[in-house]
């Protein structure tokens, strides 16, 4: 596939789609570390604080494990938008797949344009096991920001 | 596409807390619908002790071959979740634990929202379970030795902790004494303790106690090699000749008293040794040894002084040669310790009666070169002395303070002005840290004066009619001194650099080795199996030495227990050697070294034993050929899918 027929979000506002039929739903895939975002999305829970509904949570043991092809795949599978939230610089379980992760991260975003992804539609970040404020923010937050974008189309992504 | 497994999925209420929230009922009826059509049960408080007993017989009447529980973080429940389904006959590795309460029920507003939500996580397990694979835990055997490598007081600690729990420990040094750095400072700050009485009670019960059954104290020492990973280490040594037999020799020094040659004596800064001669007195273990590059015979001169006059037959022995050996271990203990960097600025150089903190702390002691007499070089009593801190710290090439100079120079100034009445001290500063109730006292000894300056650049050393003095350019103070002592920076020894090497230890910024985590891990380095006790973590004193030598032997202790065999999680990576294209990519990324290259096949081995299962290498792969057992791509992928379909 040449860039010339890649599907260039710009040029193409997706249209407002929706999972399960519900009008304006927007699907975001966050993928936690299991040391310190997944911890804190769980304290997030014990204080009662909002997650939003179209956040779905895929546990994976370090951040350091989530290739550009994962994320890459998610949007081609229908993701509106992708979270990746690590351990903060210094405090990572495995020495240093958070800093692994925050490298590909910044390659990936500079390569989404090309790829034909908005990367306003991919989120990095730190988020320790403490910060269930940060944790709450940074999904309503970014959810927010996918739904003023808009989702993206089915079909959008060649399969 | 083979038939699908039967699942089971178990839905918790948590005592009504998930249920304020989800409806298992709503989810029930769509889980019915469910081309997998997996079988279901509600249970009011799935960990507990009897729902869990009746879950296991609900299961071995089911005979699920996967199971979804969607209850709370996995974080707290999936290993009791696990030990259910081994209880009922399944492989624990096919449960997919969904966290509907921390994640959905208490953190959603709208119920109908979090019940849609539930579902989909539920829906996304399903298909993620049929990925799951069958895992064994495996069993190792491991060994309880352990090596300590350098025996200054915090690996003398970890040896007798160790040895009282009645493990072998084979202790390290590559001087042929052992103490450390302390043993030869006369006192020790705060509380002017002596050095060596502090320490020798110690070193004496290593060498002569009970305790002494259990450790064999290798002097002369180095680590070649080091193989192999937790449980299993093997390590090679090289030990030099000492030529002396510690076995004979009863330590009486009379071979240093007749012998003819004379070389310096690097420990003390100063004053000389004979060719066969103990460093100081009081040295432990209480021998000799030869300088071979020295010693007239051993150089094919007709001498032999030492052998006449030695009263025991035997005691040395010139036919001593290097003994290569392998030691195994279970664990092993870096306590390499740290120097003193001895920053000699221009203005200083060249200059007489210039000392390290070393130098000065060796020139005041009774063994010392000059046996405690506060004298310069020329043998005359100083007028005044003048000690720099942070000579070389705060500095573009080491940027951190020591930690112990403070404390060392206020000790200096109150030896110094007892030694010598009427003597003037002054301690030149840029910043004091004395932390610390008891170094706090310190003060109150304190009757130096204070000059503040900027820099060493900043100090120049001049000649006036009234002797010689520094002056500061920044404020222009001169202070005298006839005596200066520089208190360098504690920087990396070259021990510890190389045993970080042959470890494949990660160091920190400083150079010291980096452990795996500065506050709740300062005595785990990254591998696992080895442990880190003193300066060789970075800029320490005693009382610190003391407490992380007992503290990486207790670490030691409770990771390495006899008859209890290693469980290996097998949640780890695999590499598929058929896919590998051998481009190395994983192995440089492995934050564990756990990956080795296998020459046979041609592919990257992962030892089970040293990975951790954070799949970094997975995710860097370009072949595709590593698997995260747990985590593989295609679990991921189906979960992916499952959330967004």
């Amino acid at each position: 596939m040449s860039c010339q027929t890649m599907p260039n979000a710009a040029a193409h506002p997706a249209p407002k789609m929706m999972s399960d039929g519900v009008p304006g739903e927007v699907r975001v895939v966050a993928f936690l570390c299991n040391w310190c975002s997944y911890a804190g999305a769980d304290k997030t829970g014990m204080n009662q604080l909002p997650v939003p509904d179209e956040l779905s949570v895929v546990r994976v043991m370090c951040s350091g494990r989530v290739e550009p092809t994962l994320i890459l795949e998610t949007f081609r599978k229908g993701a509106d938008g992708v979270m990746v939230l690590a351990c903060h610089p210094g405090d990572c379980h495995y020495k240093e797949g958070n800093l692994r992760a925050f490298c590909r991260a910044e390659l990936l975003e500079r390569m989404m344009p090309q790829l034909g992804v908005d990367p306003a539609r991919f989120y990095f970040d730190y988020v320790s096991a403490a910060e269930a404020e940060k944790f709450s923010q940074a999904t309503n937050d970014f959810v927010a920001s996918i739904r003023a974008l808009g989702g993206t189309a089915p079909g959008r992504y060649a399969k | 596409m083979n038939k699908q497994p039967k699942t089971a999925v178990i839905l918790c209420t948590c005592s009504g807390i998930i249920t304020e929230k989800i409806d298992w009922d709503t989810v029930r009826a769509h889980l019915a619908e469910h081309p997998d059509k997996p079988v279901v049960t509600t249970d009011e408080l799935a960990c507990g002790a009897e729902n869990l007993e009746k879950l296991a017989a609900w299961l071995k009447e089911e005979k699920p071959e996967r199971v979804v529980v969607a209850a709370c973080s996995p974080r707290e429940h999936e290993r009791t979740f696990r030990t259910l389904l081994a209880s009922a006959g399944i492989n624990p590795y096919y449960l997919q634990m969904i966290n509907v309460r921390e994640q959905v029920a208490w953190v959603t507003a709208d119920p109908a929202q979090a019940t849609r939500k539930a579902a989909r996580l539920i829906g996304a397990a399903l298909k993620r379970v049929r990925h799951h694979r069958p895992l064994v835990e495996r069993r190792v055997p491991v060994r309880t030795d352990v090596a300590v490598i350098g025996a200054g007081p915090a690996g003398i600690q970890a040896a007798l902790t160790l040895a009282r729990a009645g493990r072998r420990v084979t202790l390290i040094e590559r001087e042929p004494f052992f103490g450390g750095m302390p043993v030869r400072f006369e006192e020790l700050f705060p509380n002017l303790e002596c050095g060596p009485c502090l320490l020798e009670p110690g070193m004496g019960e290593l060498l002569h106690g009970p305790e002494s059954e259990h450790i064999k104290l290798l002097t002369l020492t180095e680590v070649t090699e080091v193989k192999g990973s937790f449980g299993n280490w093997q390590l090679s040594l090289r030990q030099q000749p000492r030529y002396v037999n510690p076995e004979l020799c009863i330590g009486c020094m009379v071979c240093a008293a007749v012998c003819p040659e004379r070389r310096e004596n690097p420990w003390n800064c100063g004053g000389e040794l004979a060719a066969v001669d103990g460093p100081f007195v009081g040295a432990l273990p209480n021998l000799p040894h030869v300088d071979a590059t020295r010693c007239l015979k051993l150089n094919g001169q007709e001498c032999g002084a030492c052998l006449a006059e030695c009263p025991v037959e035997g005691a040395l022995d010139f036919g001593d040669t290097i003994r290569d050996s392998v030691v195994e271990v279970g664990a092993i203990i870096v306590a390499t310790g740290a120097e003193e960097l001895p920053v000699v600025p221009p203005a200083f150089a060249g200059k007489d009666n210039v000392f390290s903190a070393y130098a000065f702390e060796r020139l005041l002691a009774m063994t010392g070169p000059s046996g405690g007499e506060l004298v310069k070089g020329d043998g005359s009593a100083p007028a005044s002395l003048a000690i720099v801190q942070c000579a070389g710290s705060f500095d573009d090439a080491v940027s951190y303070c020591s930690g112990t100079c403070c404390q060392a120079a206020l000790k200096y100034a109150h030896i110094a002005a007892a030694k010598q009445e009427g003597l003037t001290v002054t301690r030149l500063i840029r910043e004091q840290v004395v932390p610390g109730i008891n170094a706090a006292r310190l003060f109150g000894h304190d009757h130096s004066h204070v000059v503040r300056y900027g820099g060493l650049g900043d100090l120049t050393v001049a000649e006036t009619p009234n002797g010689r003095v520094i002056v500061c350019g920044s404020n222009g103070a001169e202070v005298p001194a006839d005596m200066i002592v520089l208190c360098g920076p504690t920087v990396p020894g070259s021990g510890t650099t190389q045993t970080a090497r042959l470890l494949e230890l990660g160091l920190d910024d400083a150079g010291f080795i980096a452990p795996i985590h500065a506050l709740s891990g300062s005595f785990l380095s990254p591998l696992k199996g080895v442990y880190l006790a003193g300066t060789c973590r970075g800029p320490g004193d005693i009382r610190e030495a003391f407490a992380s030598g007992t503290a990486a032997a207790g670490v030691a202790l409770s990771e390495l227990v006899e008859g209890r065999d290693l469980t290996v999680d097998p949640q780890v990576a695999v590499v598929d050697a058929e896919q590998c294209a051998g481009c190395k990519s994983c192995i440089r990324v492995c934050p564990y070294k756990a990956i080795s290259w296998d020459e046979a096949t041609k592919a990257a081995d992962i030892s089970d034993i040293l990975c951790r299962g954070c799949g970094t290498c997975v995710a860097v792969c370009p072949a595709g050929a590593i698997t995260a057992q747990g985590f593989s791509r295609a679990m991921l992928r189906a979960e992916i899918e499952g959330v967004l379909s």
